[in-house]
């Protein structure tokens, strides 16, 4: 089945990402999923750098960038002025990696998300620092190998669950989202930009190169992510309403960690333990798929 | 595109703000390797003896061109509607569906786009007028020499072609009972071949009024005579045995034989099959005898299971032994009781009697279709297999010495030289006896050509490569089950093709098999991996991070940007066919 998305393109060649980018996929399906009036809020980030330098860009949209921790305020005083001026159609989207949303600009937008500002966050994951040389954040994963967490002491804690915490704002919308489901993607932005207060998506993202894995299996291993249950596609509403959008297959995590040089070193045991919290986070999740 | 330039601080904005896209950066400079569309061989199109382009046809079946795909087809078999009823389909075998759910019924795909040709009446565009053609005489207008004559005149080459009956078609038209082929599909579709202006005389028997002193009088001979006469039984009594074969034909002219009550069917082949299933409808009682096991029937699977649901019976580790007359009318058949000797690799096993006692049963016919051997006019170095030198896969040559060195040379095919008799094969041996006169007859040497237009290592030659089309740029990689990304597929019922019900199929000679309609064709082969070849899905235009595949939505063509493609090789990976290949940069 030929996968259909909207045909327009408001992304240039050129930009600065590095060959197989993961958030450069990513942002061509945020902007198939956007009207045609949108403004995109930049705090640093990859991106920051992929779009290109002054006096440069590589969108078709408005980009503001702006500082690592202000995602949420600088979109919220974007939709501010948008609303003073009786603009009501133009969308404000921060776009942030995993650094500048779980880490260094969780508070700003915690307190967008508190105020239900009318704008959609959307953070694309690629699991740690790469624009700075792969430094551990709170997005990376257990047993990964960056730069801060060397392979003798591989990041021994959890990822931290982003949505849940989005969730507990009770925001209208948050769902993930990968650039292995495009389809999936865009209908999750299109259905965002409908709803009025704060949205959420979390997107996923490879990094090949922080990740150490060869540039063309980018969307393999999102989908791979996907498939073993890694990072399930889901949607909540209202902070409760939970809707699993695709059954994985469940192929072991050994598909997906096998595959990528930052988690060569981890052992049998290492593996099994991962396993164990990838069952255990999908029980739950389907638990409150069910009670929602 | 130039970068913008600032000649002095006044020229700068007063906030940073962007003036340019980045298209000046041509990011085709950090690519060390290069993706490429490249069409690949289907498992499919290998498996066919005729080389038939199935998943180019399925593309286009999918896209609704029902004419595009059959003269797609007709460009390597010009009888896709006889095909796509009685060819045992090997495609089918090697379809790499096969090893995700059930194959593409690629045979009733391809009965489908001719019966639509039929139905509209469509016509192939006439053959383009060729100098330097020569004279060809093709003996024997079945499969074979049908597929022959058809080449040949579109390559440019004047065709005689000669038949011992008064109606082109051989096996098809006189062998093949009407439920399984009916006479005005195959009338149609032989005529389609005729209307080229291929000239077929009726009537002319070699060894009778056609002798080589008139066929010496040609460029070259293809003979394709076939293997009517009845193989010995090897019985006492035998020559109480009705044969089979002559008893097909007599129903396909029209007459209606004199059988009836029990009749013993000795054979195991298709034939054999055919003659029981005739009989039935003709309101007699067949029963099959055959000397091995079920198993072991050359008969094709689907025709001994379509049989035993229409009540016919199988004896089977039965060999005859004598006929003998019985004084009320009938016979009496004696069989020998066989057993299994040995698991033969590959072939057939052998069987010996068992030692047990025989069989008796009384019968008021018996008919054997046990195989043929070639008609009496057929040159001794043909019939004897000695005389004869290789030429092609389903093609040999009287070898040019003795009375034959001055003669033009002499082509052979068809079930007079192939190890698998079948239509597809003899239709295989049509197409390559023409490329080689084709070849010799323009000075071109046939056997330096054949590796390039050999589909697959071990696949059937192509017209289309031999005449430089589009498939001579196919990598001749035949393209694995592993080899695909099958996430983009999914679990899809195969629709086998309805059939008329058990009451008709007894009663009359109505076609079994029913036509399917488009819109079931169409959800056929939307199952089709396209194995090998782009279908347009869009995936590596979809997943390009860079924006660097081109697309003319119009033209349905689609290219890379090489200026700014960075080599990651996304596209390549994500192809669910294996259409693209990921190369190293050229320096």
């Amino acid at each position: 089945m030929p996968i259909e998305l909207p045909v327009h393109e408001r992304m240039y060649s050129g930009h600065l990402a590095c060959p197989g980018c993961g958030a450069a996929i990513a942002m061509r399906f945020l902007l198939k999923g956007l009207g045609e009036k949108a403004i995109l809020s930049i705090p640093a980030c990859c991106w920051s750098i992929i779009g290109g330098p002054f006096p440069y860009t590589a969108l078709q949209v408005p980009v503001l960038h702006t500082a690592f921790e202000t995602g949420g305020a600088v979109a919220s005083g974007i939709r501010a002025a948008l609303d003073a001026r009786g603009d009501t159609e133009t969308q404000v989207v921060t776009w942030a990696g995993d650094g500048g949303t779980f880490d260094i600009g969780l508070q700003s937008l915690s307190g967008a998300a508190e105020r239900n500002e009318n704008i959609l966050y959307v953070c694309y994951d690629n699991e740690a620092y790469m624009n700075t040389g792969v430094q551990s954040s709170g997005a990376t994963p257990t047993g990964a190998w960056t730069t801060t967490t060397p392979t003798g002491s591989p990041k021994p804690t959890r990822k931290k669950d982003i949505m849940q915490i989005m969730a507990a704002h009770r925001i209208p919308y948050a769902a993930t989202a990968s650039i292995a489901y495009p389809e999936d993607m865009v209908r999750k932005v299109q259905k965002a930009v409908s709803l009025k207060g704060t949205k959420f998506l979390h997107v996923y993202a490879p990094c090949p190169t922080g990740w150490k894995v060869p540039s063309e299996i980018s969307v393999k291993l999102a989908r791979l992510a996907v498939q073993t249950r890694i990072f399930p596609l889901y949607e909540v509403e209202d902070g409760v309403r939970y809707t699993i959008n695709l059954e994985p297959v469940g192929y072991l995590v050994d598909e997906y960690y096998r595959t990528q040089g930052r988690f060569k070193h981890l052992t049998r045991e290492d593996l099994d333990r991962i396993q164990a919290q990838v069952d255990e986070n999908w029980e739950r999740l389907k638990a409150l798929a069910r009670i929602g | 595109m130039s970068p913008v330039t600032f000649r002095s601080v006044r020229d700068l904005p007063p906030m940073s703000r962007s003036a340019d896209t980045m298209l000046w950066n041509r990011t085709g400079s950090w690519r060390f390797l290069r993706p490429r569309y490249q069409d690949k061989v289907a498992p499919c199109a290998e498996g066919c003896p005729a080389a038939e382009d199935i998943a180019r046809v399925q593309i286009l079946l999918g896209q609704g061109d029902f004419e595009a795909a059959w003269l797609r087809i007709r460009e390597e078999n010009p009888l896709p509607g006889v095909c796509g009823r009685v060819c045992y389909h090997p495609c089918e075998e090697a379809c790499n569906r096969g090893e995700y759910d059930d194959p593409v019924t690629v045979n009733s795909l391809e009965r489908f786009l001719a019966d639509h040709a039929w139905k509209l009446g469509l016509t192939p565009p006439p053959p383009e007028p060729a100098a330097g053609g020569g004279r060809v005489a093709v003996v024997g207008a079945g499969p074979a020499g049908l597929a022959a004559a058809h080449f040949l005149r579109r390559l440019g080459h004047e065709v005689d072609l000669f038949d011992a009956r008064d109606e082109p078609g051989g096996l098809l038209r006189y062998g093949i009972p009407e439920y399984r082929l009916p006479m005005d599909a195959l009338a149609w579709e032989v005529g389609l071949i005729l209307n080229d202006g291929v000239r077929f005389h009726g009537n002319r028997r070699l060894g009778g009024d056609l002798t080589w002193d008139e066929l010496s009088g040609y460029d070259a001979v293809f003979l394709a005579a076939g293997t009517w006469k009845p193989a010995p039984l090897g019985a006492e009594g035998e020559e109480h045995a009705r044969d089979g074969l002559a008893l097909l034909e007599a129903i396909r002219r029209g007459e209606t034989p004199e059988v009836s009550g029990k009749v013993a069917v000795i054979g195991g082949g298709n034939t054999a099959m055919d003659v029981a299933r005739s009989l039935l409808r003709l309101g007699a009682e067949p029963v099959v005898y055959y000397r091995r096991r079920l198993q072991d029937m050359p008969a094709l699977p689907e025709e001994i299971h379509e049989a035993r649901e229409e009540g016919i019976p199988f004896q089977t580790l039965l060999a005859p032994k004598r006929i003998e007359p019985l004084p009320q009318g009938g016979f009496r058949l004696v069989l020998t009781t066989m057993e299994i000797l040995e698991e033969d690799e590959g072939g057939r096993p052998r069987v010996v009697p068992s030692g047990h006692p025989d069989v008796e049963v009384e019968v008021d016919a018996v008919v054997t279709a046990i195989g043929a051997g070639p008609s009496e006019g057929v040159p001794a170095e043909v019939a004897g297999g000695g005389g004869l030198v290789s030429e092609g896969l389903h093609l040999k040559r009287i070898a040019p010495e003795g009375e034959w060195a001055d003669r033009p040379p002499v082509f052979v095919g068809g079930d007079l030289v192939n190890d698998r008799k079948a239509v597809v094969t003899a239709i295989a041996s049509g197409k390559e006896a023409a490329l080689v006169i084709d070849a010799r007859l323009r000075g071109r040497d046939a056997a330096s050509i054949w590796p390039s237009i050999r589909v697959g290592r071990r696949g059937g030659v192509s017209m289309n490569r031999y005449l430089g089309g589009d498939r001579a740029a196919q990598q001749d990689h035949v393209v694995r089950y592993d080899e695909l990304n099958t996430i983009y597929f999914r679990f899809q019922e195969r629709r086998e093709r309805p059939r008329i019900t058990l009451e008709e199929r007894r009663t009359g000679f109505d076609e079994v098999k029913m036509r399917i309609s488009a819109s079931l064709a169409l959800k056929e082969s939307e199952r089709c991996f396209h194995c090998g070849q782009c279908d347009q899905c869009d995936n590596c235009y979809l997943f390009c991070p860079d924006v660097s595949v081109l697309r003319d939505l119009r033209a349905g063509t689609r290219e890379i940007n090489y200026d700014y493609c960075k080599g990651c090789g996304v596209c390549v990976v994500e192809c669910p066919r294996n259409a693209m290949v990921l190369e190293e940069e050229p320096r």
